[in-house]
């Protein structure tokens, strides 16, 4: 139950504000329930109470301050019920105010609870009108805090808003008011509230902000309004008057200093003159001086005085009617007084050399006292638009103001209907504040933003030509010659391969279609940046359009490497080798390829499926790092799968690199990124490895067909890694294989059986971060695997162990060895480097894929048991 | 202790010297609590190692209380300059850099600036509006705890006979901004109509001390408030004048 305090008849004292802060309190609770449609009659007829009011609270707000003019304070108020709400009378602020169901998301608007204001004399019924309308519209509670020197006003005003709202159905108390303003009453509400409207000046300003709740405060202006030469000279003048004029120049967007081009200043003069404005001869100049800026502080006895008023206090006589002091003043400096903010219709006058003296005396008088506020420039609009970007680019003033009175321009919507209409003008960190823009509604309002699951748009990419069967070489190459019409080609391979005749069938088909050829054969196993830019250097004075990369996955890799270099030397590899966690969303936008050569990849072996793939590694041999690369421009445009090429190939290379394909298989099965457009790739590449890899190792050339379903698996599952990715076995691998020079295929053999009993946790200790991967199922996904397989077993478990069994089964038949003591790596410096591999395998690019996201210490654990076998 | 040799004669006190110290005699109508407030700023300010003249003794004398003190011989800076006025430049520059050595001091358990000058500006007899425009003002000024002497004016310092300067008088010591400190001097310069001073010691001050001019001059107003809680009548207008400014709006 909440404590029933007897509402005080008038707020005077910190008890009695308690009790009116709960009474607001409790009617802004119901009016949290109030619907859109109760929320939207309520700010109308609060708008249209205020609109009749006008006049009446115009001529009190004079009588009561003895600043301004009534007539133009009739303006302001007009202005605060009728434009406000014509800006906000469409406006959403109650439930769901947006919507994007296909994206999933919702904003719902909320109130924020009791909103403290601050109202200024300057300013004291339309402020009070502005800031109660906003309060209304966004179902919020408001208690004013108004300036002792116009607090019957501002408080008339506000009881208008409120009798007129709760008539039309708002909670009775839903705006409230200090009757008797005092720093100690300001500072209490200002603590209390949940969110702080306050103008006033800097102290007020920074006692907002001090006080521990969000504030939108604004401060201090100090308009300097440039006319330059090519300025339309009774517009600029003119308006400059319009502005300056009203309320006595009491708006803090108001001019407070014109800057003349040279050219032109004489007429400028001539025309303030014709129209009323008084120029200070050099002693009435002085007398001003010492008058309206005592000790850099601004006389109060000045402000919204009309001219002659002021001119009197100084000590001489200006007509009555006249509209402006002008002072004709050379510094900007803070201790001439006309450079500071006056408040009054008393306007500084400055000439200047050029645009750019201008320009430079428009920033000091704007860093001198209205930082963030607004600036002003009349200039021909059409023919100068470089001045006027370097004019928008230096102010530093979230109002800009082009040919417009400031003080009518810079609240929104008279002058410009795009500026939102607002008496409180947000003056961004320049000038202390919370916000940039001219304050409404969104700014009271708490936006509540409801997301709902979705899943990321996934994809499946492959070379745009995919060509296979045994003996397909010479006619898949016809077409570079016959269709593409290629000149130039540049075969890259190793020497090995090109010294055994392998580039040979190539050579002669390029040789009939009458393509001319460089080769390059000195690609090495781990190909470096040294091979890489050695190649570039034979593509770059050959100039090809093809590039036909023939080999293993370091030629192709390589001859990745040498196009990247060729078409982008620019290109930095520490950049495109930086990490990501979605290809998508890379910082780094890698180089568009294949403007300059056209990419066929032929491998000659059955394993890597770097024919398919979008990545390549280089090593910088001076450095020892190792470049991994990824992006779908790497993607070769043609692979050419012949088995023919791959007859003869050595019983190690056969086994390593069918294993690799394999491993490749069963990380893309389970990785986060997988689809049915890759699951379906992996497990007939596993079908085809498990029935023909054991064939290829004992028979070799003998049995073509087992050596070309083993060529097509490694593509398949190539096509399957390159959308899904791989898995913690190639991090590990990668790094065992870095670290002690086990062939690749090897290493991934090594810690396979390990990882499927680690990925297939169900209560891992981590899972990894994907949309679609709702939760741990990698154990079923290996079932299901086994099951493709048709290994049988009972259950998940069994299954699962049976994959395990026949991945052993199978590495036993090909010759790979049980543990990574056998391969000859020594226990001592195996514990040695052990730390080292587990951190960089941890932060591996495949790491990212794993369904599992391993700790560093699970990684080490399997790294031992691989090293061990148990 | 001989009260026969009279130094100086204040409207509520007599300063006496005998010998190596100074007596300084309240009337009796004087306020108990602020003769050892003040003996008591004497002794918290001796602790920070400024030049002081160091409290020998707090007690009375023919039924009046009494602060004795050393006697420090020498000349005010402000008899030096009248003594030397080709030398005025540097002794205004001494005056400068022996103010912001006390700054440079802390003593935390000086009154706080910041209240003294909030009790002062509700003693001001200024209207209810300016009066909150002030304390709008103060409380959005930045609160420091440095030393501030509170009425740090060249008859303040003595230079003693090896030109050592000493500090007297600190009944007015608190610990806040010292822009306010040099506010407050720059005030007294300037009610005694020696604005020239006034601005030569503010450039000096804002120059050595590397703070812009305007942030001294915030403090202006809420020092001439404080002022005029003396209620001293041919100080009024000055200083109202001084008080009614606008915060910017």
């Amino acid at each position: 139950m909440r404590k029933q305090t007897a509402v005080p008849a008038i707020v005077d004292s910190v008890e009695a504000l308690e009790a009116k802060i709960a009474q607001v309190r409790a009617a802004q609770e119901k009016f949290a329930t109030y619907t859109q449609e109760q929320v939207d009659a309520i700010f109308k007829a609060a708008a249209t109470a205020a609109n009749t009011q006008r006049v009446p609270l115009a001529k009190m707000a004079v009588e009561e301050t003895g600043m301004g003019i009534a007539e133009d304070k009739v303006i302001k108020n007009h202005y605060a019920a009728e434009y406000i709400y014509n800006a906000y009378k469409n406006t959403k602020t109650v439930g769901v105010i947006e919507r994007d169901d296909s994206q999933g998301i919702k904003k719902v608007a909320e109130p924020i609870g009791l909103v403290a204001a601050v109202i200024p004399t300057t300013n004291p019924t339309s402020t009070a009108i502005f800031k109660t309308l906003l309060a209304l519209k966004t179902r919020n509670g408001i208690i004013i805090s108004p300036h002792p020197r116009a607090k019957g006003c501002t408080i008339a005003a506000a009881k208008i808003v409120l009798e007129a709202a709760v008539k039309a159905g708002a909670p009775e108390g839903i705006i409230g008011w200090i009757d008797v303003p005092s720093l100690e009453l300001t500072n209490t509400i200002m603590k209390e509230a949940d969110i702080i409207l306050a103008t006033g000046g800097p102290g007020m300003v920074k006692s907002a902000y001090s006080s521990g709740k969000p504030a939108l405060g604004v401060g201090a202006g100090n308009t300097p309004a440039i006319i330059d030469e090519t300025a339309d000279i009774l517009v600029a003048v003119n308006s400059i008057i319009h502005s300056k004029t009203f309320d006595n120049g009491m708006i803090c967007a108001s001019e407070q200093s014109v800057i003349v081009d040279s050219k032109i200043y004489d007429k400028v003069k001539a025309e303030f003159k014709y129209r009323g404005c008084h120029i200070l001869t050099k002693k009435e100049l002085d007398m001003v001086r010492k008058t309206i800026i005592i000790n850099g502080a601004l006389n109060a006895k000045i402000v919204g005085q009309k001219a002659s008023k002021i001119a009197e206090l100084c000590g001489f006589d200006v007509p009555p009617e006249t509209k402006i002091l002008i002072g004709e003043v050379d510094s900007v400096e803070l201790s001439e007084p006309f450079a500071h903010e006056k408040l009054s219709p008393v306007l500084a006058m400055y000439k200047s050399k050029n645009f750019e003296d201008a320009v430079q005396k428009a920033e000091h008088l704007i860093a001198d006292g209205g930082y963030g506020h607004t600036a002003s420039l009349y200039i021909n609009q059409v023919t100068e638009t470089e001045k006027m970007a370097d004019y928008f680019e230096r102010m530093k003033t979230c109002r800009i103001l082009i040919n417009t009175p400031s003080s009518q321009g810079g609240i929104g919507d008279l002058y410009n209907f795009k500026l939102a209409p607002s008496l409180t003008l947000g003056c961004g960190s320049w000038g202390g504040n919370s916000v940039s823009e001219n304050v409404g509604v969104k700014h009271l309002l708490n936006i509540k933003t409801v997301a709902e699951r979705r899943e990321n748009m996934l994809w499946f990419r492959a070379p745009e030509k995919v060509y296979f069967k045994k003996g397909c070489l010479p006619v898949a190459l016809d077409e570079l010659g016959s269709v593409m019409g290629k000149k130039k080609a540049f075969v890259v391979t190793d020497s090995f391969l090109f010294n055994n005749g392998y580039t040979k069938p190539i050579t002669d088909k390029l040789d009939e279609m009458g393509i001319a050829y460089a080769t390059f054969s000195d690609v090495a196993p781990d190909p470096t940046l040294e091979c890489a830019i050695a190649g570039t250097k034979v593509a770059n004075s050959f100039q090809p359009d093809v590039i036909i990369a023939v080999g293993g996955g370091s030629a192709m890799d390589a001859a990745k490497i040498m196009w990247v270099m060729y078409e982008h030397p620019e290109a930095d590899f520490m950049d495109m080798a930086m990490r990501f966690v979605d290809i998508r969303k890379r910082i780094y936008s890698f180089p568009k390829m294949g403007e300059k050569a056209y990419f066929v990849a032929v491998p000659t072996s059955a394993g890597t499926g770097s024919e398919v793939t979008p990545f390549a590694v280089i090593t910088d041999e001076k450095t020892g790092i190792k470049y991994p690369l990824a992006d779908y421009e790497l993607l070769p445009n043609m692979a050419i799968v012949d088995a023919d090429l791959m007859m003869n190939a050595p019983k190690g290379l056969t086994s390593a690199s069918g294993i690799d394909s394999l491993t490749h298989a069963l990380e893309a099965y389970v990785a986060m990124l997988a689809t049915p457009f890759t699951d379906g790739l992996a497990v007939e590449a596993g079908k085809l490895i498990f029935k023909y890899l054991p064939s290829c190792y004992e028979n070799g050339a003998n049995d073509p067909k087992a050596r070309e379903e083993q060529a097509h698996a490694s593509t398949l599952a190539g096509m399957a890694f390159a959308n899904a990715f791989l898995g913690v076995c190639h991090s590990m691998a990668h790094k065992l294989g870095a670290f002690h020079h086990i062939p690749h295929g090897i290493a991934n053999a090594l810690l396979i059986e390990e990882v499927i009993r680690f990925n297939c946790a169900e209560v891992p200790t981590k899972m990894g971060t994907f949309s679609q991967y709702a939760y741990p199922n990698t154990k079923a996904k290996y079932a299901a695997y086994a099951d493709a397989m048709g290994f049988g077993g009972k259950n998940e478990d069994e299954k699962v162990e049976n994959l395990i069994k026949e991945v052993a089964k199978l590495k036993e038949k090909i010759g790979i060895k049980r543990t990574i003591a056998e391969y000859g790596v020594e226990e001592q410096v195996f514990l040695d480097s052990l730390d080292a591999m587990v951190e960089q395998a941890f932060d591996d690019q495949c790491t990212g894929a794993n369904p599992r996201y391993p700790l560093m210490s699970e990684i080490k654990e399997m790294y031992l048991k691989a090293y061990y076998g148990k | 202790m001989k009260l026969d040799k009279v130094i100086a004669e204040r409207k509520n006190k007599t300063i006496y010297r005998d010998g190596d110290v100074v007596i300084k005699v309240f009337n009796e109508n004087y306020s108990k609590a602020d003769i050892l407030n003040e003996a008591l700023n004497l002794a918290r300010v001796e602790e920070t190692g400024l030049n002081v003249p160091k409290i020998q003794e707090v007690g009375m004398v023919d039924g009046k209380w009494c602060i004795v003190t050393d006697f420090i011989d020498g000349k005010t800076l402000a008899q030096a300059s009248l003594d030397n006025p080709s030398m005025e430049e540097e002794y205004l520059k001494l005056f400068v850099e022996v103010q912001l050595k006390i700054h440079n001091q802390r003593c935390a358990l000086l009154t706080k600036l910041k209240d003294k000058m909030t009790r002062k500006i509700s003693l001001s007899g200024l209207d209810a509006t300016t009066r909150y425009e002030l304390s709008e003002r103060l409380n959005g000024m930045p609160k420091h705890i440095k030393l501030c002497h509170g009425d740090y004016i060249p008859t303040n310092v003595i230079l003693n006979k090896d030109g050592v300067p000493y500090i007297l008088d600190w009944s007015h010591a608190t610990q806040g901004n010292a822009s306010a400190d040099a506010a407050r001097t720059y005030l007294q310069f300037s009610l005694k109509g020696k604005e020239e001073l006034a601005e030569q010691y503010l450039s000096l001050f804002c120059d050595m001390s590397d703070t812009p001019k305007q942030y001294v001059q915030q403090w202006m107003p809420i020092v001439a408030a404080s002022q005029m809680a003396k209620n001293k009548p041919e100080e009024k207008e000055f200083l109202t004048r001084w008080a009614s400014v606008c915060q910017y709006e």
